[in-house]
């Protein structure tokens, strides 16, 4: 349990924060009014003038009934011009950068379980489209101990080895897109944003198998396998900063598994112990986590 | 080096969640700032309205009927695929209850079976198990049928614009119930050494090998709990798709082996109820939804 303290620390100051982060965004003080800036103070002078003139004109008019002989006045000509109200996206990504802390499960390996923590980085260079990185740490204790029954199964009941490999870490650099948008109501009464997101990378795996088939002799090394993966993640912002995020993502790569062949003649070579050829591995993988955008603030900037 | 990588984790763990806490925590990014709410009075058009107007009630007093296709997922020896409907009826806008069913058009081999059937290896300590590779595939357990009802709990529900250009309301809806899944197991049987030393399986009876009591199959309907949850998009007013995740699990011998004993030890030399393992059994629809009566209703 001591190697999950990184990550119960982190949920733990995540989940601290959280209730104060949203309590922040409830305030309506008179510290944020004044915080909409010159702009607003400019809007407030040009309606306290338009007022004033309001009122002149109505002086104007009025004088104008008493003395002035009437004039006739020109038909008002409605105009139809349609103009639409767009409402603000919530939360611009523009030019910030997002920190992604997560915790990762591979779903589709029956014989290994692969826990991971992983931590994203991204910047966004548009409102839709990011660069970044992301790492996930599988290497967590002995390996054997998250192995399944299924491997007891396969070996009591068919006889069979099964070639099972660890991981130490993953690191790939992605692309993320951004075409879904858009907002939920709970019960009529809570509104939350959300989006939808596809992303899409390369990088690299380090792995090595667990000797299974001569253990007393065969001892393998980490090694890198180049990996793609593509994913596909939902995002729901807490805050216009802080959003839960969860991720379906395909880490694929070619793995090399132990040779389930011992030859007696050369059980001493390194050159033996692999299997010839590699096999294409999907890591099918669900990843939980919150995202951090920074800076914390942003500006709307409106067409002038 | 395993013990450097676990100082190295608990360095970055450490690391990591003082980070966070200086990053998320409002000491360092507000200052003097303290969080506080406090009640808004609304004036104007807006005082005393819900937070949603116009609402279109998708699913009140409405029938909803789907079709959809399934696959089984996370299977050890054999994969589903099902052709099935759904009906639902929503009391409100976000409860109703509902009915489906399904059956499997194809049953798909994965890959360890395809492995057992290709390198397994029979021995008199594993012959009940696996009397014959090359007839693996046929003593594995199979999904033949499913149906239950649930009740549908809707309590999210929005609008998506996709691409900035297109846009639809979605929803998501979780729901609960009971399922009945009709399966094919491997018949029970257990097995005996004849004086000798001949290996057979009764029934059927004289079974050398137990070769027959391989191919020996038995249907039965498994009862199960039903949850999942599903995302729903309308497009029109009467018509939507539905991708749905839904697990229902149960206990069965997917692999047609000796597990277990009535106490738990193995091997027993039989193949019954014992050898049941609880199987968290999933499948993914995919469907579309069409509404009754067609014409949409709003709220004010």
């Amino acid at each position: 349990m001591r190697e999950f303290g990184g990550i119960t620390l982190l949920l733990a100051a995540l989940c601290a924060a959280l209730p104060t982060s949203v309590g922040a965004q409830m305030e309506f003080s008179l510290d944020e009014v004044e915080d909409e800036g010159p702009n607003r103070a400019a809007q407030k002078k040009v309606g306290k003038d338009a007022k004033e003139e309001g009122d002149l004109i109505e002086q104007l008019a009025a004088e104008k009934e008493v003395e002035g002989p009437e004039e006739p006045v020109p038909a008002r000509e409605e105009t139809v011009e349609e103009i639409y109200a767009v409402q603000q996206i919530y939360a611009l990504r523009l030019k910030r950068f997002e920190i992604a802390p997560s915790a990762a499960f591979t779903v589709n390996d029956k014989y290994l379980r692969h826990p991971g923590f992983g931590v994203a980085a991204n910047y966004w260079f548009t409102n839709v489209l990011a660069i970044g990185v992301n790492f996930i740490w599988y290497d967590w204790g002995n390996p054997l101990e998250r192995g399944t029954t299924l491997v007891e199964q396969i070996q009591r009941s068919f006889r069979l080895g099964v070639p099972i490999n660890e991981w130490q870490f993953g690191l790939w650099a992605n692309f993320t897109y951004v075409p879904f948008y858009g907002k939920f109501s709970m019960f009529r009464k809570f509104l939350f944003q959300w989006d939808s997101y596809l992303i899409g990378g390369v990088g690299v795996m380090r792995t090595k198998p667990i000797p299974v088939f001569d253990p007393e002799i065969r001892e393998f090394n980490w090694d890198m396998q180049v990996s793609f993966n593509v994913g596909i993640g939902l995002r729901i912002f807490l805050t216009r900063y802080l959003t839960f995020f969860t991720e379906f993502r395909d880490y694929m790569f070619l793995e090399k598994f132990e040779n389930v062949n011992v030859d007696p003649a050369n059980r001493d070579d390194p050159s033996t112990w692999l299997a010839g050829s590699s096999t294409f591995f999907n890591n099918l993988t669900v990843q939980f986590g919150f995202t951090l955008f920074l800076p914390i603030k942003f500006e709307y900037r409106l067409p002038k | 080096m395993m013990n450097l990588a676990r100082k190295t984790l608990s360095r970055i763990g450490i690391t990591v969640a003082v980070a966070s806490c200086l990053l998320v925590g409002d000491g360092l990014w507000s200052g003097t700032h303290s969080a506080s709410a406090q009640e808004v009075h609304v004036t104007g058009p807006l005082a005393d309205k819900p937070a949603v107007m116009k609402l279109r009630l998708w699913r009140k007093n409405r029938l909803q009927l789907e079709p959809f296709f399934a696959f089984t997922v996370g299977d050890d020896y054999s994969r589903a695929l099902i052709f099935g409907g759904e009906v639902r009826f929503s009391f409100l806008d976000w409860l109703g209850i509902g009915g489906w069913g399904g059956g499997s058009f194809v049953n798909l081999n994965t890959d360890l079976t395809r492995q057992v059937r290709d390198k397994g290896v029979t021995t008199n300590r594993n012959r009940l198990s696996l009397p014959s590779r090359e007839n693996f595939p046929d003593q594995v357990g199979r999904m033949n049928w499913m149906a239950g009802a649930d009740v549908h709990f809707t309590p999210f529900r929005g609008k998506l614009a996709m691409f900035q250009k297109v846009f639809f309301d979605a929803d998501l809806d979780f729901f609960v119930g009971a399922a009945f899944v009709g399966i094919t197991e491997r018949s029970d049987t257990s097995i005996q050494v004849a004086p000798d030393g001949t290996q057979l399986c009764d029934p059927p009876a004289m079974d050398t090998g137990c070769l027959g009591s391989q191919l020996a199959r038995s249907k039965r309907v498994a009862i199960a709990p039903s949850f999942g949850v599903a995302f729903q998009a309308y497009f029109k007013e009467f018509m939507g798709i539905a991708i749905r995740w839904r697990a229902f699990p149960f206990k069965w011998n997917t692999g047609g082996t000796d597990e277990a004993g009535p106490d738990g030890g193995f091997p027993d030399g039989q193949i019954n109820s014992s050898d049941r393992q609880r199987q968290f059994n999933q499948m993914i629809n995919i469907g579309f939804i069409f509404v009754l009566p067609p014409k949409i209703k709003t709220t004010d």
